[in-house]
């Protein structure tokens, strides 16, 4: 849990930083000709956990980061000056940070950091209309589905959680949204009808945007290829961080990325995304439902 | 080649009869190597299965040179239309054979140089169509248009195309790496249908693969015998049918990193050629 007086990372929260700490670090212990193992013996850690470190996937103590810069034999005063100011980057809380511990669980913590680190996101949704894209009263409609009992003020702050998301499509630097829609997400009355309908014509809306694409796969096109449910794979700009597939389950998450496990999810994506209507007829399919809902 | 049809789009050039729905696939074969997929892990994307990066390595290891090959290639691609959409003032570009998205489209480097420049891309494979329209977005100034069309039907494209440039101004055919898969006596024709289609002062860039070295061939020879849709190198002089009755731009067909290199270029060997024209 944060106070007011922690500095507040922006938009992007401390993914970003991570990232490219990481990736710093990455590209000394190689140039170093060092293992991971040796790497993470040094600061009494595992090779998994220097792995986690160099894919900007964990915050960083600042000695450990200290420790791995004179392994590495990295001594110029400026660079581990940078390097240590990323650091404390890395390490300062998200702006979700202030919503609170209660609603939020570490797993879905580090969905969003991914998410604003993301540079294309792609998403399999079956259910529900994409969180990015939702509007308010479509939210608070999901919320209470999960959250029966929740009193008002809680069911305030999910909320407002999930619509500060929708900043990251506003931003400077929005990342690509690629979303996939069953169709039954888009019939399920969620809210009931005014609610729905509001939410449809919230997605004629944001198709519009260039950094959004959404495709809807309709009934008709028979036996598609996630029949295991709604995932979302996360894609960021730098070459050397592998893809992180995401998928959320009742009380936790699964984080893929291996790169055999991203391989057949990125599959399936592509799979569903040739299946689905294209954008243009996702648009005039869309404006349809609308008619009939 | 031809896509499975899998979406009746009002964008469908194939100038046939609207395809059967196709509910058995998606049109993407994940047992064979692919084309765009490969250039994408060569290029150090991540748009790539697992059978691209065995295909890829495989190749690697009979002919080191590919890697520069295709980050070359595309460094012709990048500084042609550069040149199309400067100098020589081009605004309507006709991609055929886009393939997957990479650092730098051929509408990005347009748009840098014009932000009003129009592209069409062409393809018929479904993987590179649905990237293209998810990620593939331009200025807002100069829309991109996405043509689900084969290269096979020459005047489909021109037709298809005709609702969405101006036949009347200059417009850019570029075929990048896309003639290596047709033995010459398809390719001249079709290349030459397409040329005949556009309007006097329209411009054509091509780059493809040469036979000029043995490991290349090689390699080529054991990615074509894998069942992967095959590509063929060609002799320099072959290349030439390509440009007839053009006016080649300076300096002529050469191989890629010889074609306009920017000043800082680093000096590679490279076995593919290209060339610039303009038609009269």
């Amino acid at each position: 849990m944060s106070t007011d007086d922690e500095p507040a990372a922006d938009i992007s929260g401390p993914t970003v930083p991570r990232m490219i700490l990481g990736n710093q670090l990455h590209r000394f212990r190689e140039a170093a000709g060092i293992s991971p193992d040796r790497a993470g013996y040094e600061i009494r850690a595992s090779r998994s956990k220097i792995s986690r470190m160099e894919n900007g996937r964990v915050g960083f103590k600042e000695r450990d980061v200290a420790d791995l810069l004179d392994l590495y034999g990295v001594t110029d005063d400026e660079t581990r000056a940078v390097l240590m100011t990323l650091a404390r980057q890395a390490n300062a809380p998200g702006w979700w940070s202030k919503y609170g511990g209660d609603i939020m669980s570490d797993w879905f913590e580090e969905y969003l950091g991914l998410e604003a680190a993301a540079s294309i996101i792609r998403a399999f949704e079956l259910q529900f209309v994409h969180g990015l894209f939702q509007t308010e009263a479509y939210a608070r409609a999901v919320t209470l589905l999960g959250n029966t009992a929740a009193p008002v003020e809680e069911v305030d702050r999910r909320v407002s959680l999930r619509l500060k998301r929708q900043d990251l499509l506003a931003g400077p630097r929005s990342p690509q949204v690629w979303a996939v829609l069953d169709e039954g997400a888009l019939r399920r009355p969620v809210g009931g009808r005014q609610v729905m309908r509001g939410q449809l014509n919230r997605l004629i809306e944001v198709v519009d945007q260039r950094q959004v694409t959404i495709q809807v796969v309709p009934f008709d096109r028979g036996g598609h290829a996630a029949a295991g449910g709604s995932f979302t794979v996360l894609r960021f700009e730098d070459d050397d961080v592998p893809d992180v597939v995401y998928i959320e389950q009742l009380t936790s998450a699964l984080y893929l990325d291996k790169r055999e496990d991203v391989d057949h999810y990125l599959e399936v994506m592509n799979h569903l995304s040739t299946e689905a209507l294209t954008p243009a007829q996702t648009k005039q399919f869309l404006a349809a439902i609308v008619k009939e809902t | 080649m031809t896509s499975k049809g899998i979406l009746v789009t009002e964008e469908h050039a194939s100038g046939q009869d609207a395809p059967e729905k196709d509910t058995t696939g998606t049109g993407i074969d994940t047992t064979v190597p692919h084309s765009a997929r490969i250039w994408n892990y060569w290029l150090g994307g991540k748009d790539n299965y697992a059978v691209d990066r065995e295909a890829g390595d495989q190749y690697r290891a009979i002919f080191p040179g590919i890697t520069v090959v295709a980050r070359s290639s595309r460094g012709f691609l990048t500084r042609a239309v550069r040149y199309l959409a400067g100098e020589a003032g081009v605004r309507q570009f006709l991609d055929i054979g886009t393939g997957l998205p990479t650092a730098d489209n051929t509408h990005q480097v347009a748009q840098r140089v014009a932000p009003e420049s129009k592209i069409v891309y062409v393809d018929n494979d479904p993987l590179v169509l649905a990237y293209a329209r998810a990620l593939l977005a331009g200025q807002p100034e100069g829309p991109i248009e996405y043509l689900d069309a084969d290269i096979r039907n020459p005047e489909a494209i021109l037709d298809a195309a005709a609702g969405l440039l101006d036949f009347k101004q200059p417009i850019a055919l570029m075929l990048m790496g896309i003639m290596g898969h047709f033995p010459d006596e398809e390719a001249y024709p079709i290349v030459h249908r397409l040329q005949a289609g556009l309007p006097s002062g329209s411009y054509f860039a091509l780059y493809d693969g040469a036979d000029t070295n043995e490991a290349f061939a090689v390699a080529q020879q054991g990615y074509n015998d894998s069942g992967a849709v095959p590509y063929y190198l060609r002799s320099p002089a072959r290349f030439e049918p390509f440009f007839e009755g053009l006016e080649m731009v300076e300096p002529g067909l050469v191989p890629v990193p010889l074609w306009r290199p920017d000043p800082d270029a680093e000096q590679v060997e490279v076995y593919s050629y290209c060339g610039v024209a303009r038609k009269p």
